[in-house]
């Protein structure tokens, strides 16, 4: 009933205003709107009225079309890039120097003796494969346990059909007679070292990785034996037996005043053993620099002690050093460079930084909170990179899928690290992992880039250093103030000199920002409304209220046409009834 | 100026006063002067690119790795072709320098059978100049002679005058003008005597054909000793053969021409390509090239490897690792920059079975005109269609001719820098550089035992380590930066922005242009008719007066309202004025306001009457 009232009301109300039918709405509507077209509609005559309204049809529909193309731009959310070149006071980057060498060997010595044998032996019998062992004779028996675990194979391809596999160790002497012969007679190079790899120790789930050079063949199987090895020893030890800060890092200079070792953060690396870091900001502030050039930036004079090098892990000898940012973890294997002992090496740094913006304009991660895998490396207290969390996936599908932890990368609690003696299949289910393109992918998809890309461009060049004339009490002094002797204890091999400064344009950054914001939306919008009808967003109210209106006048005209149905009935009923009181 | 609907038009009949309507006709005008201004300046931006970067991180196509050695071909199996080039060399070297060889190299020394040289090393001798007096001693000989014809300096600045006793060079002439001639000089014998050589031996190596020299060269074995790609071993099917005219046998690392392009899904060291390469430094020509090592250079499979241009070189004896950083980029080609996608738009034949780029269309370019102007092809590039390369034998001119046109190509006056342009869209990898010291002392001693394993029994020699090189090339990371140039400006965006100028100054709108268009249009028509109509009427009213001797000067008056000279010649909103002209016309009573504006017509009355009464007031 109340809302019968109210339509009555509003019937009311509309029949005093502006029009009662459509067309006297329309009418009103066309000569009062504020936009251009609907106006000379009623206003010119017959044949213009035609064309005119064609006109503000074709309007209205582009009008509409665009706007749907501007939306569409919106909505794909795109950037514009910004760079901006040239020198300001920045943080000088955190700069790691690592030697190229885990463990001084004679403190590893102990460890991995039994394995330096077997390899010598192993050799022996590879390269000069004539009868007669008579040094095998003298020698104490191998450790051959340790050599089944994880053997090297020779695979003869003479008969390319069927290979025959020669263990270096089990093959009597006959075959290795065969061989030889054979060597001797095609003088062609038909052997190949592989390792075997099996699931289980005597399994015959076994896998050989070929190599074609015997050199990859031997460092491979070195590192994996080696690995076994020193996966069992504790963090400490560990830390004991590589190079220390003090003997290490014998000269440290920054812009003009004097630091030491002790200004560098030790962290334990698994490829590299003790890597030193200065300026990596944990503790303190981390360093700025406001001057280009030498001069203001870092000097270092490091000491590799290439003597005391494993002969079989590492055939590169060098500092590894790599600049990166504060707080983040080195991973060297992919970023760091190579400083070359004997020689001085500058480093002029650029500062390429990329700032991105996040969802929705580009997938990447602010913090590495969104990402799906458990970032192993923040027990370093380090923020996410992409590189750690590729890692980080590997570990976990390792530690998922073989069991135990490699020794490359860093534990979860409560995981082991693999070794021979646990895990007997290990070296086999790591080498299937790593060679797997469907984990890689998993781990690819599942990582995501850092929005803020720092990158340090370096522009290297080196010389001979110290120069002969100086070499003398160069090698002197610095002897005296490591060993407190007055011996040399330094040579040529192991002496390396360092620059690292801000080159004269010492930034270079591309920063993102929208293309379109809602502001560009809403004065793009007007524009096409404004360029093709004059229109405005008052216009679109007015149309709203006409469509009000039309609304209304169906309403009542709906209301009104019940009515006199229901009056014609009651009429048809009634006939004598008296008339309505319209 | 009623009907339409410009704001400022309408104001310029509703305002009242002179001074008044003369500012906002003044400021209508300016409005339509900013509006055309600000779309020319649209119109004129509409080209203009805004650059994006769009890094992701995926897995990333491995790029293909040319491997050379410097040296280019075995010298011992080179004897046969260069022996009498390299005595004619040590005879000049001993004949002026007194350098004689030492006796430790003995492999050097080549038998001294027939003295006389060919032709052509007595065609272009080695000369030294007393002075720039035009004479000259002929280095091989030891004869003084005489320079004849004019005398060409290769660079003139570059050479010191100053101490000319001391200077080196070589004299080209035009076999068939033998008064022409070039002369080229050096400051340092080194680099005549290498530039020389290199003459020379250009045209011996134009004669071999093209499978002896493969054979010449180092075979896949020879300079591969290992190989390690992505954690798995490789070997030389890995390695597609390419013949570089200057180096040799190169060795392609993952060319893609068996159709697979290897990709790295791991950054770091250990995963991408790691080699050792055999440098056999006993073999090297002496003469050729005086430095040791090898030469890289990482390209896109499309690419072709100009290894003499922008190749790295690799030290002997150390661990060379170069890590790469991958960037692609892409430019809009015309109209927004003048650049080419394909290369099919310019008009130099690509003589390189590759992709386009700059650098093969300004070597190409450089042939073709070579071919058209010396008749032979230079040896350094590939062969045009039916041509072949110089030599002395067939071109006995082609070196002067050479040296000439390369001077013209260097200044630019060949053109071909004008034509070539440089390609859309291409493919960077940033290298980082860094040697390491390998083998280690340590491991020295078993690493050369196992690589001379490696290697076979083919050679008896232990290997040096003054021989080999390691190289490894690897992603420092899986990052690709794309930087792309996209247009700023899109049609809709320039009508948004056309919208927004007008609506801004004008509140105008198509409609209203379109009006304005109807409404000149329609104008123009109708004053010509009204002007005949006034002649007319004129006529009429002369008649009239010669008549009656009495001129309506009302009639006058109100004309002087009408035919305001500003609203019919002037800037478009004043033709608008203009629509009330035809109005006259309809009716032929000239004041009768429009009917549907009664408010409207009130003001309008006003206002017409106003400055009318001002003038009378004046006059």
């Amino acid at each position: 009933m109340n809302l019968k009232k109210y339509f009555i009301r509003a019937l009311h109300r509309l029949q005093k205003g502006p029009g009662y039918t459509y067309k006297e709405l329309l009418v009103w509507y066309c000569d009062n709107t504020n936009t251009h077209g609907p106006k000379r509609i009623i206003k010119e005559g017959p044949k213009k009225k035609l064309i005119w309204f064609f006109l503000t049809l074709l309007f209205a529909s582009l009008v509409f079309w665009q706007w749907g193309i501007l939306i569409n731009t919106y909505l794909s959310y795109n950037v514009t890039s910004s760079l901006s070149i040239g020198f300001k006071t920045m943080k000088f980057p955190a700069v790691t120097v690592c030697n190229a060498n885990p463990f001084k060997y004679s403190e590893v010595k102990h460890l991995l003796k039994e394995l330096d044998r077997l390899i010598e032996a192993a050799l022996e019998r590879i390269l000069q494969p004539t009868p007669g062992n008579s040094s095998e004779n003298t020698s104490p028996p191998l450790d051959l346990e340790l050599w089944h675990q994880i053997p090297l194979v020779l695979i003869d391809e003479h008969d390319k059909d069927n290979p025959i596999i020669l263990d270096i160790f089990e093959s009597n002497q006959t075959t290795v007679g065969n061989e030889t012969a054979m060597d001797n007679q095609t003088k062609e190079k038909k052997y190949k070292l592989a390792v075997k790899l099996c699931s289980h120790q005597g399994s015959d789930n076994c896998t050989y990785r070929n190599f074609t050079s015997a050199a990859q063949a031997v460092t491979e199987w070195y590192i994996l034996q080696s690995t076994s090895i020193l996966s069992k020893v504790p963090l400490q030890e560990r830390i004991r037996m590589g190079y220390q800060a003090e003997d290490m890092i014998l000269a440290c200079l920054y812009g003009a005043e004097p630091c030491n070792y002790k200004n560098f953060t030790q962290i334990y690396h698994p490829d590299h053993g003790n890597c030193y870091i200065f300026n990596w900001g944990m503790e303190e502030e981390a360093l700025n620099s406001s001057n280009p050039g030498a001069e203001f930036g870092l000097k270092l004079i490091l000491d590799i002690s290439q003597q005391d090098y494993i002969p079989y892990l590492s055939s590169a000898a060098g500092a590894r050093l790599m600049l990166h940012q504060q707080k983040s973890f080195p991973f060297l294997k992919d970023q760091g460079i190579y400083a070359m002992a004997g020689t001085e090496t500058s480093i002029g740094v650029l500062v390429d930084e990329l700032e991105r913006m996040g969802s929705p304009y580009s997938d990447c991660t602010m913090n590495g909170s969104d990402v799906p895998v458990k970032n192993l490396y923040s027990q370093y207290n380090t923020s996410y990179s992409i590189q750690a969390c590729l890692r980080s996936c590997f570990q976990n599908h390792m530690i998922e899928i073989c069991g135990c932890g490699h020794y490359m990368f860093p534990l979860p609690e409560g995981v082991n690290y693999c070794n021979n003696e646990d895990d007997p299949g290990w070296a086999y289910c790591y080498s299937s992992l790593r060679s797997s393109i469907r984990h890689r992918q998993i781990c690819i998809d599942s990582c995501k880039e850092t929005c803020n890309d720092t990158q340090y461009k370096m522009t290297i060049s080196m010389a001979d250093w110290p120069s002969e004339a100086s070499e003398d009490w160069i090698f002197h002094i610095l002897s005296y103030e490591r060993d407190m002797s007055t011996n040399v204890t330094l040579d040529r091999n192991g002496i390396i000199k360092l620059n690292i400064y801000f080159q004269e344009y010492n930034y270079r950054t591309i920063s993102e920002s929208a293309a379109t914001t809602i502001v560009w939306l809403l004065s793009s919008l007007g524009g096409q409304f404004g360029f093709w009808m004059g229109g405005s967003v008052l216009c679109l109210i007015e149309f709203g209220e006409i469509i009000i209106d039309s609304l209304w006048i169906t309403i009542i005209n709906v209301i009104g046409w019940c009515k006199g149905l229901k009056q014609k009935r009651a009429q048809a009923r009634y006939p004598d009834a008296p008339p309505t009181a319209s | 100026c009623l009907t339409p609907t410009p704001h400022g038009c309408r104001r310029i009949v509703v305002s009242r006063g002179r001074l008044r309507r003369f500012i906002w006709i003044l400021l209508t005008l300016s409005a339509v002067g900013l509006i055309l201004w600000q779309c020319a300046e649209l119109l004129m931006n509409y080209y203009s690119a805004s650059v994006s970067v769009t890094v992701q991180f995926q897995k990333l196509p491995f790029p293909a790795v040319t491997i050379c050695n410097i040296n280019p071909y075995k010298y011992s199996s080179m004897k046969d072709y260069l022996s009498e080039l390299d005595k004619e060399t040590k005879k000049a070297l001993e004949t002026f320098y007194g350098f004689s060889e030492g006796k430790s190299k003995v492999r050097r020394s080549v038998d001294e059978g027939n003295g006389t040289g060919s032709d052509f090393f007595k065609q272009i001798p080695l000369l030294k100049f007393e002075d720039f007096s035009k004479t000259a001693t002929d280095l091989r000989s030891g004869k003084k002679r005489k320079i004849e014809g004019s005398v060409f300096h290769k660079d003139s600045s570059i050479v010191n005058s100053g101490d000319s006793n001391d200077i080196i060079g070589f004299q080209l002439c035009d076999a068939n003008n033998s008064s022409e001639c070039a002369l080229y000089t050096f400051s340092s014998g080194v680099n005549a005597i290498q530039e020389w050589y290199k003459l020379h031996y250009m045209n011996i190596m134009a004669q071999i054909p093209l499978e002896t020299k493969e054979k010449l060269s180092y075979s896949a074995d020879d300079l591969l000793l290992t190989c390690f790609f992505d954690g798995l071993s490789c070997d030389k099917r890995h390695f597609t053969r390419f013949h570089h005219p200057l180096h040799g046998n190169c060795y392609t690392f993952n060319s893609g021409e068996n159709g697979t392009i290897l990709s790295t899904s791991t950054g770091g060291s250990e995963y991408g390509l790691q080699v050792v390469l055999y440098i056999d430094e006993a073999d090297y020509n002496p003469f050729l090239v005086t430095s040791t090592g090898a030469k890289i250079i990482v390209h896109d499979q499309d690419e072709y490897p100009f290894i003499e241009d922008i190749g790295t070189e690799i030290e002997t004896a150390a661990a060379t690792s170069i890590g790469m950083h991958f960037t692609r980029s892409r430019k809009l080609s015309k109209p927004y920059s003048d650049c080419t996608e394909t290369g099919a738009d310019i008009p130099v034949e690509n003589l390189y079975n590759k992709s386009y780029s700059l650098q093969i269309c300004l070597h190409s370019c450089f042939q073709k005109a070579m071919v058209d102007s010396c008749g032979c092809a230079q040896y350094a590039q590939p062969l045009p269609a039916g041509a072949e390369y110089c030599n002395y034998k067939k071109n006995p001119n082609w070196m002067y001719c050479y040296y000439r046109l390369h001077e013209k190509f260097v200044k630019e006056q060949l053109g071909c820098q004008q034509i070539c342009k440089d390609a859309c869209s291409f493919k960077e990898w940033a290298l980082t550089t860094s040697i390491a010291q390998w083998p280690s002392t340590v491991s020295e001693d078993w690493m050369l035992r196992v690589l001379s394993w490696d290697k076979g029994q083919k050679i008896n020699k232990k290997l040096n380590k003054t021989d080999l090189a390691n190289l490894m090339v690897f992603y420092k990371d899986l990052n690709e930066r794309f930087i792309s140039e996209n247009p700023a400006n899109t049609l809709v965006i320039l009508l948004s922005n056309f919208g927004g100028q007008l609506g801004l100054w004008m509140s105008c709108s198509v409609v209203c242009v379109i009006e304005i268009v109807e409404v000149f249009f329609i104008d123009s028509l109708s004053i010509v008719m009204r002007r005949q109509w006034q002649k007319a009427k004129k006529w009429w009213n002369d008649r009239k007066r010669d008549r009656s001797g009495k001129p309506p000067q009302a009639g006058d008056l109100e004309r002087h309202g009408h035919d305001n000279p500003v609203c019919i010649d002037e800037d478009l909103p004043t033709f608008n004025t203009a629509l009330r002209l035809p109005l006259p016309q309809d009716n032929p009573l000239p004041r009768t306001p429009p009917p549907n504006y009664s408010t409207l017509r009130l003001e309008t009355a006003f206002t017409e009457q106003l400055p009318d009464t001002l003038e009378v007031g004046q006059h």
